[in-house]
């Protein structure tokens, strides 16, 4: 027995350790990202280059709204993430109360075809759904982008609305349907207020996809007036010279929104995450 | 509250199977419950055949054609198919392209595995710990390796700076543009942006096994390893595959951190398939050749994406 509590000890020391390493190993990359942003240029480059913000600046901040598009950027992703959300969340319970349901031929093969669209990745079909956008003059436009996020998010939200929904009690939509309901009135007064959690997850999943998405939206779109932050970020480079100091600051602040609401959904991440809603 | 849907098995009751009760209808209600139905899985249906079916299939007919963008496709059979096998920098994208997958989620699994192991013990402000640990997952990948290409700089960068301050290294090392360190630093931005994933769902595995089976490990003598092997190893199998394939398509067809990092140099040292694909198409403009890259690829994933799908809508088909 004293062996074990030894051992035990001992793995708790060791624990410890690994603990505070991985937390370095986690944390400076945002340390970097925040102090480059706090620099002044001869600080960030060169012999004077520091390891810690001599004298804390928001210049680089200032220059990144006065002399970038970096709003529009924000608006844009905005627009488009929250729109994919709302027609996601529209599209998956409709979808997922059909399936989760009603009694209908081939309910099986678009349960499995939901399941397999959602794990065929961007990078296998960019190059046709290219062309697809540019034959229906959607390069470019917001809806262009918003559609081709409905790709991936609507087949996983109506694949874990369906699961949720099946979990959901019939009593209650027996009883509404004997009163006379409708199929869909039980469907919205019923089966979706109580599956809030769900609804939850899918509305996080939907938002982060759409506003970290960056293989689409460098394909699709070219104009400033639609371009998106993650793209956006990338025109800080021109020609190989970098704009390190407003393009951290832009970093950290299209980081913000991410993070929040992973901070408010956490305890839901984790069950999302592992019925594959992320491309880690 | 938990959701049921559950391909990982963290939670063994699965989905519970439900339909509304149909003793004795009419075969016209049935008839207007299909239609129903139909009628409201139609837009889901229209996105993923015209969003995913159709440009998969049009990928295969693009690869049989010699297609410039903005100009008129020619058929070419086999051609570009040809052309790739007997393309020097297509056969080092193959070669890089497993290593880069195979080494980036052997990495992940072991970090994150530790990861949940060392969260799954008592300790003071873990909760704390475990949501700073999981941030990474948070940040969008382009973000990622843009942080990380600054901390990789020649001249002003975090590490460069990090070991001359501390006298490891007397000459500047070009992290990125050096052939034999390129891949490495490549791995090591996936590992640190991709690991959460892995620590998450370990993590939840853990938290599902009940502490009885320890207790009742240790009083019959085994010890801590043996723990691990025969109690912890097999509660978390299921978790194990499913996480891997998931993170080995995810990690395979990324792009952004290559693109972003290395653009594929040095010397190709660094040249992946969705890079090599993305390069073809929209530097070179060869939409045909863009989509014959992308198709030598799908066999692979297709296996992973039907053993996936298989495992997930288990619970459904039962």
């Amino acid at each position: 027995m004293k062996t074990v509590s030894g051992t035990r000890r001992g793995l708790k020391w060791a624990g410890n350790v690994l603990l505070a390493l991985l937390l370095f190993w986690t944390l400076v990359p945002f340390y970097w990202m925040i102090a480059t942003s706090l620099k002044k240029d001869r600080e960030i480059y060169g012999y004077e280059a520091t390891l810690v913000p001599r004298q804390p600046t928001l210049e680089a901040y200032a220059r990144l709204f006065r002399q970038t598009p970096f709003l529009k950027y924000v608006r844009n992703s905005t627009i488009i993430a929250v729109a994919t959300t709302l027609a996601s969340l529209v599209l998956g319970s409709l979808g997922a109360y059909a399936l989760a349901r009603l009694r209908f031929p081939g309910r099986a093969v678009i349960a499995r075809g939901l399941v397999f669209t959602y794990l065929v990745p961007p990078a296998l079909l960019f190059i046709p759904l290219f062309a697809v956008m540019s034959a229906l003059r959607l390069t470019d436009t917001h809806e262009g982008l918003i559609l081709a996020y409905l790709g991936f998010t609507v087949p996983f939200c109506t694949w874990l609305l369906m699961g949720y929904f099946r979990s959901v009690p019939l009593e209650m939509e027996e009883a509404a349907l004997v009163d006379g309901c409708s199929r869909l009135q039980t469907l919205v007064r019923i089966i979706l207020p109580m599956s809030l959690p769900a609804l939850a997850v899918v509305a996080f999943f939907s938002f982060t996809q759409a506003w970290n998405e960056f293989l689409y939206a460098n394909v699709f779109v070219n104009s400033v007036e639609v371009r998106t932050i993650t793209t956006g970020l990338t025109l800080f480079i021109v020609e190989d010279v970098f704009f390190w100091g407003p393009m951290m600051g832009a970093a950290c602040l299209s980081t913000i929104p991410p993070i929040l609401i992973y901070l408010i959904f956490q305890r839901w991440v984790v069950k999302g995450l592992t019925l594959g809603a992320v491309k880690g | 509250m938990a959701l049921r849907a559950d391909p990982t098995g963290a939670y063994p009751e699965g989905i519970l199977v439900a339909t509304a009760p149909r003793a004795g209808r009419s075969s016209r209600a049935r008839r207007r419950e299909a239609r129903l139905a139909f009628a409201i899985l139609s837009p889901t249906c229209l996105v993923i055949l015209g969003l995913v079916a159709y440009p998969f299939l049009a990928a295969i007919y693009l690869s049989f054609q010699h297609k410039m963008i903005g100009a008129p496709a020619r058929f070419a059979g086999l051609a570009n198919y040809l052309e790739l096998f007997r393309d020097e920098v297509f056969l080092r994208t193959a070669y890089n392209s497993v290593l880069y997958t195979t080494v980036s989620v052997a990495i992940k699994f072991v970090l994150g595995l530790t990861m949940a192991l060392i969260l799954d013990q008592e300790r003071r402000f873990n909760h704390l710990f475990r949501t700073l640990l999981f941030v990474p997952w948070a940040v969008p990948i382009v973000i990622v390796a843009l942080d990380w290409r600054w901390i990789f700089d020649d001249l002003s960068g975090l590490l460069n700076n990090l070991l001359l301050t501390l006298h490891l290294t007397r000459n500047i090392i070009s992290w990125l543009s050096d052939p034999s360190l390129a891949m490495g630093c490549v791995i090591a931005v996936v590992v640190w942006a991709g690991t959460p994933f892995y620590a998450m769902t370990f993590l939840a595995g853990l938290q599902a096994i009940p502490r009885e089976l320890y207790e009742a490990a240790e009083i019959d003598g085994a010890s801590v390893i043996q723990q691990f092997a025969y109690v912890t190893v097999p509660r978390l199998r299921t978790i194990f595959l499913t996480t891997v394939m998931l993170s080995t398509i995810w990690t395979a067809t990324n792009l952004q951190f290559v693109l972003i990092l290395t653009r594929g140099g040095p010397a190709s040292r660094t040249e992946i398939f969705p890079h090599l694909a993305y390069e073809t198409t929209l530097m070179a403009r060869r939409l045909g050749m863009g989509a014959a890259v992308t198709l030598v690829f799908v066999p692979f994933l297709v296996i992973l994406i039907v053993l996936l799908t298989r495992r997930m809508l288990r619970p459904v088909d039962e």
